[in-house]
């Protein structure tokens, strides 16, 4: 269908107030930044030193910090992936299956995401204090004796998993609501004509609920990594990316580098950082797209 | 769509009503400023405009103090108001000597050292306290030598201690500890008691490094530090992997509190003043902190125990607490620096002093300070001596994150040492 | 009873105790910030008792932190500013992006594929330092300390994801409805208002939780933006009471508690939509 120029230029139109918004706030801001990380600059001199790409050079060759970090992160996002989606899957399967009180969970679940990172923060640091916390009462009372002592957060074998812990916690509704709202879209029908025909729960799971669901779950996969890879204010709160920055992840170095005065450095980890997202990004949702076809 | 208007209308209605009901819909214009000063101290808020008050009873000038916080948002605000050029009349920028040296070869921060010369206002203060905000002739950054700020309180870091879990443990809470071994023996006695011995904020890096400068001042003197900072002396001298020993040494007679590495200081001061850490290593801030954790805290200071090896002195961190720049574009620079002078006379300082229980900057006023108050200020000469470079900020972390790592028991003091010293020859290879 | 009513039983009495383990753990903290509210800074401090005091006596307990919050510490007006600033960010985000989504989605202009992709790299590169340009970008606009200002900066913020998430719903939507309008003389503008935005209602309410959430919660870009504590949103004051050397924990907490409960107002608005069917476009299409 051909269209006159009236007519792209109505449809234009559509599109208009975002563009405009999208180009003033956020794209010339972004290329600005940009421009920034090629240069040494402490946000505060007034000439910036041209350097070209040799910040980037650095960071991909000389800054193996940075790039633990990013395992870091990649860790915290993998669990998120499996250990949070399941819980959230599996919850939300458990709800829909018409059991008194629905509405309450459905509430409930999602307390963890609306509340401020400063409560969950002093709530899990309490958790898992190593004289006074809850867990390590809770495990001696099951007779685990020899945690007693044990700091959680501060020792390298458990630090990370910790924190991934309560970023699990804290994410897991909005997986919850998400899916919860794709299985009960599900056909009813579906699901008896299968009972007829003799499939047990597995079976109907895997050939109608989790097909079904594809859609759904590219979009909260997509979420997670996003909301993994970047997770900032809950390692701030609970140990600053300690011990022994055993906890960093890429935004707390970059913020690190940032507050020392390193804003063209800074700037530049960012680029990296984002494009490694983007790469991230972009691989899913292709692969979402096969899988998709295919079924 | 309905569904979401009507929310929106409703919300707003509610907004509305809220608003009109408190009382706080547009206030009445505020009374136009002739001196703005932004700031970062919350807890001091009432206090600063009690006496911006005063100020204006005496003198028709107003004065306004604005709070931005926590301190990281408020060195956002001042170096992208810094860009562009829109700096209040009082600010501070927050960083190390280099970063402040920026800020004055950028022309935004004024030099004062004609004012303090006037009536001799210099005088007044700490020699410690002036000497932080003072640059040398022959800095590494090519500074005017002069005077760039006012100090407005000091501090210094030692050892709280707490009177009464000593003496549960058997030790004399009258005679502490002097040197290392006697409190590492101190130590050792509290845990057979059952009680934490020692507890800091070993999760802020700055924190941790201010105990083992500590040592190295011990260790090294000025003359040596110099040399470490300039690369002459490596961070695997024997004196340097001995610090890191301290730490080590901490940890294998189980010193620590619980979780020391990843605490921040409100949680190991939580810690002390609720009696779960016989010992804290903090600044003399602590005091306020505590009387208002618990009142009834019995405890003592004393020095970081010194190193009967040490052939130096040992000095505590600490010196000019908070400082106020002024800005050098100001229109209203001098109006800035007289109010600043007022401040720092001994009436609001003694003000000041009495509200927010921190040391003053102005000498005379110190005098009478509570017990605990006046052995920090008594200290305050024992503070690091300004030296001519700083190390930089990365060598600075890997120090901190090391030391940390040997708290772990993830290092050994030597490999720590080892890894400072790498990171130490890159920096300078980058120079 | 037959077998099967008894496993029955046993089994909604797991799935049960599966539920409610979990929820207790959600629950939890929210009862501790209000508990912890209702204490005093002593109790805090000196007490590990979960309760502020008698339950019988629940007079005694400390309320007078909400009667300091919002008279002394000025949380009044913090919290108008911030329902403002949610309330327009959240309604310009969802009409702006509804429109541009459904123009990507259906119909055919200039340099469509290259707009989207730009959109959605943005989406994902965070850049820390940003606000520094943007406080540039407003001072050159005359846009400081406003709150139009820092709200185009929301919007803006908001915007990527928005589209992204409605494109793909707008994509599985049937084009059947839309066609036969068109060929009964309907406008675009007129179809996308009347037939593909009603039934985006899911996505919609998606959207709102998740802006509400971030521009409720954002306060780094507002303390930067803003000079007048007029204008300034709730999160400044509990910054205030997190103090810089001093925290006022039941302080604290009853500030934390007050900015809570309007975005679970919102979510609880919002979750019945969304559940009703986020995908309900995606399963049929």
């Amino acid at each position: 269908m051909k269209l006159t120029l009236k007519e792209k230029l109505g449809n234009f139109s559509f599109v208009i107030p975002a563009l405009a918004l999208f180009l003033v706030f956020s794209l010339y801001p972004i290329l600005r930044t940009f421009e920034l990380s090629v240069f040494q600059w402490n946000g505060i001199d007034k000439d910036m030193v041209f350097v070209g790409l040799a910040q980037y050079k650095h960071i991909l060759f000389n800054n193996p910090a940075f790039w633990k970090s990013m395992t870091n992160a990649g860790i915290i996002t993998l669990l998120a992936l499996t250990l949070q989606n399941g819980l959230a899957l599996l919850l939300a399967l458990l709800v829909t299956k018409n059991i008194r009180g629905e509405n309450i969970y459905r509430t409930i679940f999602f307390l963890p995401p609306v509340l401020s990172g400063i409560v969950v923060g002093l709530i899990w640091k309490f958790v898992f204090d190593g004289n006074f916390g809850i867990l390590n009462h809770f495990l001696a009372g099951i007779g685990f004796t020899n945690f007693i002592d044990y700091a959680w957060l501060s020792e390298v074998k458990t630090a990370l998993f910790s924190v991934a812990v309560v970023h699990m916690w804290k994410g897991f509704g909005y997986g919850f609501i998400i899916l919860l709202a794709g299985l009960q879209t599900i056909p009813v029908e579906l699901y008896e004509a299968a009972e007829v025909d003799g499939a047990d729960a597995w079976q109907q799971f895997k050939n109608i609920t989790f097909p079904l669901l594809i859609p759904i779950f590219t979009i909260v996969t997509i979420l997670t990594i996003l909301g993994s890879m970047q997770i900032f204010d809950l390692i701030y709160s609970m140990t600053r990316g300690g011990p022994a920055g055993h906890t960093h992840v890429p935004i707390t170095k970059i913020y690190e580098y940032m507050a020392n005065g390193e804003f063209g450095y800074s700037t530049a980890m960012a680029v990296i950082f984002g494009l490694v997202l983007l790469i991230i990004s972009f691989a899913q949702i292709y692969a979402s797209k096969k899988l998709n076809y295919d079924k | 769509m309905s569904r979401l208007r009507i929310f929106a209308v409703v919300n707003l209605c509610f907004a509305l009503m809220l608003g009109a009901f408190t009382g706080c819909t547009p206030r009445e214009a505020k009374p136009k400023a002739d001196v703005v000063i932004w700031h970062w101290m919350t807890d001091r808020q009432a206090a600063f405009e009690k006496l911006t008050e005063d100020y204006y009873k005496e003198t028709g000038i107003r004065v306004l103090f604005e709070t931005y916080a926590p301190t990281d948002v408020y060195k956002n605000k001042i170096s992208a108001a810094a860009t562009a050029n829109l700096l209040p009349d009082v600010f501070n920028p927050m960083g190390d000597k280099k970063e402040v040296a920026a800020y004055i070869n950028a022309d935004f921060i004024a030099d004062l050292t004609e004012e303090m010369n006037i009536d001799g206002w210099k005088d007044i203060f700490f020699e410690k306290a002036l000497a932080q905000n003072t640059f040398e002739a022959g800095n590494e950054w090519n500074v005017k030598p002069g005077i760039y700020a006012v100090p407005l309180d000091v501090n210094s870091l030692m050892i709280y201690y707490n009177k009464d879990l000593f003496k549960q443990a058997g030790l004399d809470p009258e005679n502490y500890p002097k040197t290392w071994p006697e409190f590492i023996e101190a130590g050792k006695k509290l845990r057979a008691a059952n009680i934490q011995p020692f507890v800091s904020g070993f999760g802020e890096g700055w924190l941790i490094g201010a105990f083992a400068q500590s040592y190295q001042w011990n260790l090294f003197g000025r003359d040596g530090i110099i040399s470490v900072l300039e690369g002459k002396t490596p961070y695997t001298d024997a004196r340097w992997v001995r610090i890191f020993q301290l730490f080590e040494e901490m940890r294998n007679n189980r010193l620590f509190a619980s979780g020391i590495v990843t605490m921040v200081n409100k949680d190991a001061e939580r810690s002390f003043a609720t009696g779960r850490a016989a010992m804290a290593f903090n600044g003399s801030w602590g005091v306020n902190v505590y009387n208002s954790m618990n009142p009834d805290l019995n405890y003592g200071v004393m020095p970081p125990p010194y190193l009967p090896e040490g052939k130096f002195p040992l000095l505590l961190f600490g010196g000019e607490g908070s400082s106020f720049f002024v800005n050098a574009a100001s229109p209203n620079k001098q109006k800035a620096i007289d109010f600043l002078r007022w401040m720092t006379q001994s009436g609001p300082q003694t003000f000041l002093a009495k509200e927010t229980l921190n040391i003053p900057s102005n000498r005379e006023v110190a005098q009478d300070l509570p017990p605990v108050l006046r052995i920090f200020s008594e200290n305050i000469k024992n503070t690091f001596e300004p030296l001519p470079k700083v190390e930089s900020w990365q060598v600075t972390n890997f120090i901190n994150i090391n030391l940390q790592s040997v708290i772990i028991g993830e290092r050994t003091p030597q490999s720590a040492a080892a890894e400072v010293q790498a990171e130490k020859e890159r920096q300078m290879k980058g120079k | 009873m037959t077998i099967y009513k008894i496993k029955k039983v046993l089994n909604s009495t797991l799935i049960h105790a599966i539920l409610m383990s979990v929820a207790l753990t959600c629950v939890f903290p929210v009862f501790w910030m209000i508990s912890s509210s209702l204490k005093t800074q002593d109790q805090i401090f000196k007490s590990m008792s979960l309760l502020p005091g008698s339950l019988l006596d629940i007079f005694s307990w400390n309320w007078s932190n909400y009667i300091v919050a919002f008279v002394k510490a000025d949380f009044g007006f913090y919290f108008f500013n911030s329902v403002f600033y949610t309330v327009v960010g959240v309604f310009f985000i969802i009409l702006i992006a509804s429109m541009a989504a459904y123009a990507f989605s259906r119909l055919q202009f200039f340099g469509k594929n290259v707009l989207f992709y730009m959109l959605i790299a943005t989406l994902l590169i965070p850049i820390p330092g940003v606000f520094v340009p943007l406080y540039l970008l407003l001072k050159n606009l005359g846009l400081l300390d406003s709150r139009t200002g820092l709200l185009l900066c929301y919007i803006s913020n908001g915007l990527a994801f928005a589209i992204f998430l409605l494109k793909g719903f707008f994509d599985q939507l049937p084009k059947e409805v839309e066609e036969a309008a068109l060929i009964d003389g309907c406008s675009r503008f007129g179809i996308y208002w009347r037939i593909a935005l009603p039934l985006a209602k899911p996505a919609i309410a998606t959207l709102v939780i998740m802006n509400s959430l971030t521009i409720w919660n954002e306060f780094l870009l507002a303390l930067v933006v803003l000079q007048d504590k007029a204008k300034m949103p709730i999160q400044r004051g509990l910054m205030v009471f997190q103090g810089t050397f001093i925290t006022d924990y039941p302080m604290l907490m009853a500030g934390l508690t007050i900015a809570t409960i309007p975005i679970v107002i919102v979510y609880l608005l919002m979750q019945k939509h969304i559940v009703k069917g986020i995908a309900s476009g995606a399963l049929k299409g």
